[in-house]
């Protein structure tokens, strides 16, 4: 059983949240956040058209945390299993960037790992190119292509619900009473509508889709002035860095309890002005021109470099959240202009 | 260590020496054998107060006593400076990539440092006397601002000096008293006869403006970027590539470095900031 067809969310989403703590969207503005299901509640969930305004990392690693306990070690408290749904596939893309960082094999970050291990991951497939999404230039789609227990895609007359993992297969295997057979049509129907989302963002980002890899034309840019322009408009408010999915910097900080010391981990920004100094003053990312383009770099080249995939996944949420004007897409713009215009300059030389 | 990587060894500082005004030396028990590899730094929390890196500067062989050169400098460091005998620490490690030592054999060890940059070299140089016979010769270059700042002195003023193999040279920005040796920085002592440049290893140890110039020097010398080894100071913090804070270029020095050729850092333009 890989695809089953529902008629409503609710009985499946009901069956979850029996079992376990389960996190949907919930609309705020004109965005989605995340909060608990209650299965009391006889109000329907929001089928998110888009992704979520809060990151995915919020549920892997919290905003601030207790890393360790000292002298006496405290064994971490256990994680329960825990649902999300209405993740998409920029969503799942980050996990995976995230992983590669705190799953790798040297360094296991385990209290990274003691809640990925326990999440129930629920995407669904996007329902409409949200106005800042770019993800088709970094390889992503409306819907999963993989990283998912189950994923869910809404069809005129129900829903679509496909396991991606040993986890998911077992649910739906589990459960035979929710689900019923797709019949083939529906599956076309999805289809459809997953081609016609990726079209509408193909066009939508038509003018993003430059010739050069954006890695290159970064690393031809690094002397640009650009940076340093886009920083006057720069207030510092750090949103950016706190929406994005895949930024995963973080601080650790002491704490004195009555009989007890604690290592905290919090979120952290390399937009801060004193995020990269050392004692005595020396830093070597003083300008905030520096301190943007070190972010772009580090998400499309340093990353790319080191991992083999970019640590962006083009979910837009620093375009939603910036403050200060500064659009990754006309940035990217901008550079690529700066690159073509500098590449005529050396061929015309030749 | 519980799997937890944030989770440091307890320890108790068990002797302070002071080496210069500006810097003491803490002698650490932990509570269990701590290994290192020459080079590699580690965490030093005080507990309730928070963390920060050093290269201890005591030789690996020792486990069950480590040392750890603090200069006085920001928040941190003032507040171990504060510390007295029996104050209880913490210490998360080791992290990174120590000096290559085994690469070393059988060549010219060219040794450059400065200030509180002797440090690092210390836990270096009892690495290679250990094993002296194994290198061509240990040539060391040391500056400091006066005599007295100078760290380590009892055994940089005397019986270093008198290893078999090993020639030491100091400097001083500014001389005082009885000062016989030479004055300016350190690169007014280096010479390109002072090793066989073609069967040599630099080892570049200091403030970063002396490290600068000092590898500029070594440049011009003829020495290649990937025999010059730079023990980078940048703001270390969880010490294994991901808190992001101590990133030069696509490397985190925590978890690629401290000890970098200047091979690898070379086209990044931060290095010495």
């Amino acid at each position: 059983m890989d695809s089953v067809f529902i008629g409503r969310l609710k009985p499946f989403l009901d069956t979850i949240a029996g079992q376990m703590e389960l996190y949907v969207p919930k609309k705020a503005g004109e965005h989605y956040i995340y909060s608990k299901y209650d299965p009391s509640s006889q109000k329907s969930v929001e089928f998110n058209s888009i992704r979520a305004c809060s990151p995915v990392k919020e549920f892997l690693l919290p905003v601030c945390e207790v890393a360790a306990v000292f002298p006496r070690a405290v064994e971490p408290k256990e994680v329960k299993l825990f649902a999300v749904f209405g993740l998409k596939e920029c969503d799942l893309r980050s996990i995976e960037i995230l992983d590669k960082v705190f799953a790798e094999e040297e360094f296991r970050d385990q209290l990274y790992m003691k809640r990925r291990e326990k999440m129930l991951i629920i995407s669904t497939d996007c329902t409409e190119a949200g106005p800042s999404c770019i993800c088709n230039l970094f390889g992503g789609k409306g819907f999963s292509q993989s990283g998912f227990d189950l994923n869910v895609a809404a069809i005129k007359d129900g829903f679509i619900v496909e396991s991606g993992s040993k986890k998911g297969k077992d649910f739906l295997n589990g459960h035979a009473e929710l689900f019923a057979d797709v019949p083939r049509a529906l599956l076309a129907e999805r289809d459809t509508n997953r081609a016609r989302i990726q079209k509408q963002l193909e066009q939508n980002n038509a003018q993003l889709c430059f010739e050069t890899p954006i890695k290159q034309i970064l690393e031809n840019n690094f002397d640009s002035e650009i940076f340093d322009t886009e920083a006057k408009g720069c207030i510092e408010c750090q949103a950016c860095t706190r929406v994005c999915p895949t930024c995963h910097c973080f601080y650790i900080y002491d704490s004195k309890q009555k009989d007890y010391f604690a290592k905290m981990k919090m979120w952290d920004s390399c937009m801060r002005t004193a995020y990269a100094a050392v004692a005595g003053g020396a830093n070597p990312r003083k300008v905030l021109g520096d301190r943007i383009k070190h972010r772009l770099m580090h998400k499309f080249v340093y990353f790319l470099e080191r991992y083999g995939i970019e640590m962006c996944v083009g979910c837009g949420r620093c375009i939603d959240a910036e403050a200060g004007g500064i659009d990754l897409r006309d940035v990217l713009k901008k550079l690529n202009v700066e690159f073509e215009s500098k590449n005529k300059e050396t061929k015309a030389a030749k | 260590m519980n799997g937890n990587l944030y989770q440091p060894v307890n320890g108790e500082i068990i002797e302070i020496i002071e080496e210069s005004p500006t810097i003491k030396s803490f002698v650490i028990e932990p509570e269990q054998n701590f290994q290192f590899a020459t080079g590699q730094f580690v965490e030093l929390t005080l507990p309730g107060e928070g963390e920060a890196p050093f290269t201890p500067s005591s030789s690996p062989a020792e486990t069950k006593r480590i040392e750890i050169t603090i200069m006085k400098a920001g928040r941190m460091t003032a507040l171990l400076h504060q510390c007295t005998k029996g104050q209880k620490v913490g210490i998360r490690g080791p992290y990174g990539n120590g000096y290559p030592v085994d690469s070393f054999v059988g060549k010219d060890i060219y040794i450059v440092g400065g200030g509180v940059g002797l440090a690092p070299i210390r836990s270096l140089l009892l690495t290679l006397f250990s094993r002296i016979k194994d290198f061509k010769s240990v040539v060391c270059r040391f500056g400091a601002r006066t005599p007295n700042d100078f760290i380590y002195k009892n055994s940089l003023f005397g019986p270093w000096q008198k290893i078999e193999g090993v020639d030491i040279k100091l400097t001083v920005d500014k001389a005082n008293g009885d000062w016989k040796s030479n004055v300016g920085v350190v690169t007014t002592i280096l010479t390109p006869q002072d090793v066989n440049i073609s069967n040599s290893a630099a080892v570049v140890c200091g403030p970063p403006i002396m490290m600068k110039f000092a590898t500029l020097k070594l440049l011009e010398f003829g020495f290649k970027g990937e025999d010059i080894y730079l023990s980078m100071e940048k703001n270390m913090s969880c010490g294994f590539g991901k808190c992001g804070h101590c990133m030069i270029g696509k490397y985190y020095v925590c978890k690629d470095g401290p000890v970098f050729t200047y091979e690898q850092l070379r086209h990044y333009h931060d290095i010495w900031d």
